[in-house]
C-alpha cells in the first residue's frame, strides 16, 4: 500500500496547505480576494479532511500496526498523521460552525491566523517524517532536531505533563462555556437603562 | 466578568503552554537504568574512533585510536575477604563500580565470503535471546556470536546445523576473523587474542593466551606475584585503582615469572591477586602482534596490531592480499564496561592500495610512516538489544531492504541506530506512552478548536 499512500497524501497535503494559506490570508485581509478565497475555503477543508483520511487508513495498511509501532520514526508519523487529520477536520468544523463570524474582529482573526499557521507547521512535520519512512529524508528534520525534537526518537511525555494536559483540556472548554454563559447572563447595551 | 476576549486570551495561553511542556518534556519519562532487567544506558550513545591501515609485502597493520577518560586495565580478582579468597568475576550491568571490567577493542574482518556482513556488520552475529538481553535468563551464558547460516533456524540458537554442513561452510570461507585486543589478558603480551566467528564465538587454534588462577577445589589461587620479583606477593585491594591507572607493573600475573601460591603466607584483608595468568600463546592464536606499544596516554588509547597477510591458517585467519577488499566492523568497551555494553561500528570497507571506504597504503619496510598513512574517523554507537531475527523479522520495517540487500547504511546512520537500540530495550513502555500522548493530543486538539470556535461565535455586547 506504500506506493498508493504516497500518491494519495498528495491530495490532503496539497488541500490543507492551500487551506492554511487561505486562512492566514483572510486573516490579514478584508479584500475582495480573500473574501473569494474564503468562500471555498470550507469545501477545501471538507476534501482534504475526506482525502486526508483516505490516506490515513492507506498509511495505516502499509506496514502492519505491530511493524509500524515498533520504529520510532513510524510511531511519530502515525502520531503526527492522526494530529494533523483531526486538527484540520476541527478546523474544518470550526469554520463551518462559525461562518463569517471567524474573520470578525482583530482576536478572532488573530486565532484563525494562528490556526492556520499551526496546522501547516504540523503538516510539514507529518511529510517530513512521512518521506523519512519513505528513505528521503529532507533537511526539515535537522531544524526539528535544533528545535529540540529528534525524529528518530519517539515522541511521548511523561504520566506528570499528561496529567497536566488533561486539565487543560479539560480547562479550556470549560472556561469557553463559563465565558458564553456569562456573556448570555449580560443584558445588551442600553438595555439597563429601561 | 469572564470577558470573551479575555476566555480567549487564556484558552489560546493555556494551549500553547501545554504544547510547550509536552516539547520541553517529550521523551523523558521511560527510559531509566534497570539492572533487574540488565539494562544500563551509556550517557553517551557515540563515541569516535580513528582508523589507519597500511600493509607491505607481508604484514598489515591496524592503527586504533580511542578516547576514554582513564584506563582499564584489571579484570577478574581474586580477593582476601573474611579470611578466604573469593573471586570476584562478574559481569556488571552497565559501568563496573569499581572498574574491574578491562579496556578492549575488537575487529570482525572479511572478505566477502560472508555477503551480509558486508552490508549489516556485527548485526548478522547477534541471535535472538543473547546473553545479558532483558530476559534471556539464568542459562544463557553460553549463547554468544554465531552466523546466521550456521543454524537451521537463525532465530534459533539451538538449532545448530550438522557437522558436515559447518565443515564445507569453513572450507568455503564461512567464517568472521576477530581479532581481539585486551588491555589485561593480551596487552601485556603485546598480543592481541585472534579468534573467529562461525557456528560460535571461537578461540583460534593454539595455546590460550591465558589460564584461570582459580583453584576451584582448594578455594584459593594458584599463583601469586613473585616477592622476590617485585617485593609483593599480591595487590592490595585499596591499590586497585591506582595500579589501574598506572598500568604499569603489578596488575597481571605472566606465568613465566609468577610462583606458586603459598597458601601458609600470611594473607591480609584486602589482599588481591589476578584471577587470570597470562602465557605466551602459539599457533594460529598468536598471529596478531600489538606493534610497539598499546598506551593509553592523555585521554587516548592508541593501538596497533599487526599480523601476517596469510598466517597459514586459512580455516581461522581471513587471507588479505594487495588490491584486495575487505570487510571490517569495530567495536570498543571502555569505561569498565563489559558483554553488550559496548560501542560498535557499522561496516566499513578497507582496500588493501585499491578505493573502497578506507584505503591501507602500501609501504616498504619495516614500519609504516602513519603521518603518510590516511585516517578514517568512524563513529561507533551503543547497539542496545537488537538482534539479527528481530533485523530480518516482520517487526521490523526495514526487513524488506534486508530481503532484497539494502546496506544498513543506506537507511540508518550510527547515532539513529543507537536512539533505536535503546528504544527496542523499553517497547513495551514507550509505545504505551506514545500511545497516552497521542490520545491526549487529539484531545488537546479537539478541546482548543472547540473550545475558540465557541468563543469566536460569541458577540460581545
Amino acid at each position: 500500500m506504500g506506493p498508493y499512500h504516497a500518491i494519495m497524501v498528495h491530495f490532503p497535503v496539497a488541500l490543507w496547505t492551500v487551506a492554511a494559506g487561505i486562512i492566514i490570508f483572510r486573516g490579514v485581509s478584508e479584500g475582495p480576494l480573500a473574501r473569494a478565497f474564503d468562500r471555498v475555503l470550507v469545501s477545501l477543508l471538507f476534501i482534504g479532511a475526506a482525502t486526508g483520511l483516505i490516506a490515513y487508513v492507506l498509511g495505516q495498511l502499509v506496514w502492519s500496526p505491530d511493524t509500524l509501532q515498533a520504529t520510532p520514526l513510524g510511531r511519530n508519523h502515525m502520531m503526527a498523521a492522526t494530529w494533523s487529520l483531526f486538527y484540520w477536520a476541527a478546523v474544518l468544523f470550526l469554520r463551518w460552525r462559525t461562518g463569517e463570524r471567524a474573520w470578525e474582529g482583530a482576536i478572532n482573526r488573530l486565532i484563525m491566523v494562528v490556526l492556520g499557521a499551526l496546522g501547516a507547521g504540523l503538516l510539514a512535520i507529518t511529510g517530513t517524517l512521512g518521506g523519512h519512512l519513505h528513505g528521503a529524508p529532507a533537511y526539515l528534520s535537522e531544524i526539528l532536531r535544533m528545535l529540540g525534537l529528534d525524529v528518530y526518537q519517539t515522541y511521548y511525555v511523561p504520566n506528570g505533563v499528561l496529567a497536566v494536559l488533561a486539565i487543560v483540556i479539560v480547562a479550556m472548554p470549560a472556561l469557553a462555556i463559563a465565558a458564553a454563559r456569562e456573556l448570555a447572563a449580560t443584558p445588551p447595551h442600553g438595555e439597563a437603562g429601561k | 466578568m469572564l470577558r470573551r476576549r479575555t476566555a480567549i486570551l487564556v484558552v489560546t495561553g493555556l494551549f500553547f503552554a501545554a504544547l510547550l511542556l509536552s516539547l520541553l518534556t517529550h521523551s523523558t519519562g521511560v527510559v531509566r537504568n534497570d539492572p533487574a532487567r540488565n539494562i544500563w544506558i551509556p550517557a553517551e550513545l557515540t563515541m569516535p574512533l580513528q582508523l589507519q591501515v597500511a600493509f607491505n609485502d607481508t604484514q598489515i597493520y591496524f592503527r586504533y585510536r580511542w578516547p576514554a577518560r582513564e584506563p582499564h586495565v584489571l579484570t577478574d580478582l581474586l580477593r582476601y575477604s573474611d579470611g578466604k579468597w573469593q573471586r570476584q568475576l562478574r559481569t556488571p550491568i552497565g559501568s563496573d563500580p569499581e572498574g574491574i571490567a578491562e579496556d578492549r577493542l575488537a575487529m570482525m574482518l572479511d572478505d566477502g565470503s560472508v555477503p551480509e556482513f558486508q552490508r549489516y556488520g556485527g548485526y548478522i552475529t547477534v541471535g535472538a535471546n543473547m546473553r545479558d538481553f532483558t530476559g534471556s535468563g539464568a542459562d544463557a551464558a553460553h549463547r554468544r556470536k554465531y552466523l546466521p547460516a550456521t543454524r537451521k533456524d537463525p532465530g534459533d540458537w539451538y538449532s545448530i546445523a550438522d557437522a558436515a554442513t559447518l565443515d564445507a561452510q569453513r572450507r568455503a570461507g564461512y567464517f568472521l576473523d576477530l581479532w581481539h585486543w585486551r588491555a589485561h589478558l593480551s596487552n601485556p603480551l603485546g598480543r592481541s587474542d585472534d579468534q573467529h566467528v562461525a557456528w560460535y564465538r571461537l578461540y583460534d587454534s593454539g595455546e590460550t593466551l591465558f589460564f584461570s588462577n582459580w583453584d576451584a577445589d582448594k578455594g584459593q589461587p594458584r599463583w601469586m606475584f613473585d616477592p622476590e620479583h617485585g617485593g609483593v606477593r599480591a595487590l592490595r585491594w585499596e591499590d586497585v585503582p591506582a595500579a589501574r591507572a598506572n598500568a604499569k607493573e603489578h596488575y597481571y600475573l605472566r606465568e613465566d615469572v609468577a610462583v606458586p601460591f603459598d597458601p601458609d603466607h600470611e594473607w591480609r584483608e584486602g589482599d588481591a591477586i589476578p584471577g587470570q595468568v597470562l602465557r605466551e600463546a602459539g599457533d594460529s592464536r598468536a598471529e596478531i602482534r600489538v606493534h610497539g606499544q598499546g598506551r593509553w596516554a592523555d585521554g587516548y588509547w592508541d593501538v596497533t596490531l599487526v599480523r601476517a597477510l596469510d598466517t597459514g591458517h586459512p580455516l581461522e585467519d581471513k587471507v588479505l592480499r594487495d588490491q584486495g577488499v575487505y570487510t571490517v566492523a569495530l567495536s570498543v568497551h571502555r569505561d569498565a564496561r563489559a558483554s553488550r555494553w559496548h560501542y560498535v561500528s557499522l561496516p566499513l570497507q578497507v582496500g588493501l592500495a585499491r578505493e573502497a571506504d578506507l584505503v591501507a597504503t602500501r609501504f616498504t619496510g619495516n614500519a609504516p610512516d602513519w603521518t603518510t598513512v590516511e585516517t578514517r574517523d568512524i563513529t561507533l554507537f551503543y547497539p542496545g538489544q537488537v538482534s539479527w531475527p528481530h533485523l530480518t523479522g516482520a517487526r521490523h520495517a526495514g526487513s524488506r531492504y534486508i530481503a532484497k540487500g539494502v546496506p544498513v547504511k543506506y537507511r540508518h546512520k550510527e547515532s539513529q541506530l543507537a536512539r533505536y537500540g535503546i528504544e527496542m530495550e523499553f517497547d513495551r513502555e514507550i509505545r504505551r506512552q506514545w500511545w497516552l500522548t497521542l490520545v491526549a493530543g487529539v484531545l488537546l486538539i479537539v478541546s482548543f478548536v472547540f473550545s475558540v470556535g465557541r468563543l469566536c461565535r460569541l458577540r460581545e455586547g
